[in-house]
């Protein structure tokens, strides 16, 4: 007990002495090799500090060799754009003045929903709420406010159209069927395969983006008493 | 930029110098322990060995091992210790063939585990 007391002290004072070396940006905002460096320093540090069969050395020497990778890189990334892009990739635009970037979005391997949860997540509830969105090479959303957000009422839209198809699950909540959304949409003069996002809140208020248009604000005929 | 260059070739340095001591101290203490070994097998074989002769292998080795166990893994070092148990009680009671089959498996030993050691595509995959 005494010897794993003695290597967990050992361990965690030299982790406390790489992890202040490696700098605050490790802690909350961390670039993918950063991740992937606490994530494996995680590991190497429990496996010697609980197994008194492995030299104490083994876990040191490998939590100081991803301190010297981290560094490495660190300076790489800081020595020109061209190194940062590829070692830490750059910011994605994803939500621009014409609506939704889909191209920006599957380079990210994200989809609209995966969008709106980041969104929700910032504390932005609908798609306009915002004119421009980007995904900052540390994964986090950034966001500049839409003038226009506060002449809009408050209500949580739901998606209704993700890239060509119907989300049939959220129509009950907007209590319309499937041809009463396509009549919707051929009345606005486009299809169901041809939406790439469509979204309405309790007040009828559409966000409509069709390929390669700019986004469009439409009214969503609900029924009465229909809101939330 | 200056405290991260500093600091990188500092530990660096310090993983260097300690890899370069690590394979230098381990050889040594290897290579020794092999020759006191060598004594031993030819002794055994000529079937002159007597207890003492492997008690001073073993305090040797315990010399060794203390500083051994910074750098390789315990149970590695262990197993040494079994072997040579086994060859004292084996010297003792003069079953010479088995005492010289232990002690042969001690100096493949001797030779292997620094073996594992070394930069080498097998030890690296």
């Amino acid at each position: 007990m005494t010897v794993i007391f003695i290597r967990t002290f050992i361990i965690f004072v030299a982790l406390v002495i790489v992890m202040r070396l490696m700098g605050k940006r490790q802690i909350g905002e961390m670039q993918p090799f950063e991740f992937i460096v606490t994530l494996i320093v995680a590991d190497l540090a429990c496996v010697p500090m609980a197994d008194v069969s492995i030299p104490l050395v083994y876990g040191l020497v490998a939590v100081f060799t991803l301190f010297i990778l981290h560094q490495l890189l660190s300076l790489l990334e800081r020595s020109g754009d061209v190194a940062k892009r590829i070692i830490s990739g750059k910011p994605s635009i994803v939500i621009n003045k014409d609506g939704v970037d889909f191209k920006e979005l599957k380079k990210n391997n994200m989809d609209v929903e995966d969008l709106i949860e980041s969104m929700r997540a910032a504390g932005y509830f609908s798609l306009d709420d915002v004119d421009y969105a980007l995904f900052e090479s540390n994964g986090k959303l950034s966001a500049f406010k839409s003038c226009s957000e506060s002449e809009k009422g408050s209500s949580l839209p739901v998606l209704i159209v993700n890239e060509g198809k119907t989300v049939e699950r959220n129509l009950p909540v907007i209590k319309t069927e499937k041809p009463g959304l396509n009549e919707f949409l051929e009345s606005n003069g486009t299809t169901e395969k041809s939406v790439e996002v469509m979204t309405v809140d309790g007040n009828g208020r559409v966000y409509l983006k069709e390929k390669n248009e700019k986004f469009r604000i439409l009214q969503f005929p609900l029924g009465d008493g229909v809101k939330w | 930029m200056v405290k991260t260059i500093i600091s990188m070739l500092a530990v660096a340095a310090i993983l260097v110098c300690g890899a370069i001591y690590e394979a230098d101290f381990t050889k040594r203490q290897f290579e020794e322990l092999s020759a006191v070994l060598e004594v031993l097998y030819e002794k055994t074989d000529a079937e002159t060995a007597v207890e003492d002769d492997v008690y001073a292998v073993q305090k040797n080795w315990v010399d060794k091992k203390k500083y051994l166990h910074i750098f390789i893994p315990h149970n590695e070092i262990k197993e040494i210790d079994l072997w040579l148990a086994e060859s004292v009680k084996l010297v003792r009671d003069k079953k010479w063939e088995d005492a010289l089959s232990k002690i042969e498996v001690l100096k493949e030993l001797t030779e292997q585990i620094p073996k594992t050691f070394r930069v080498s595509i097998e030890n690296i995959f």
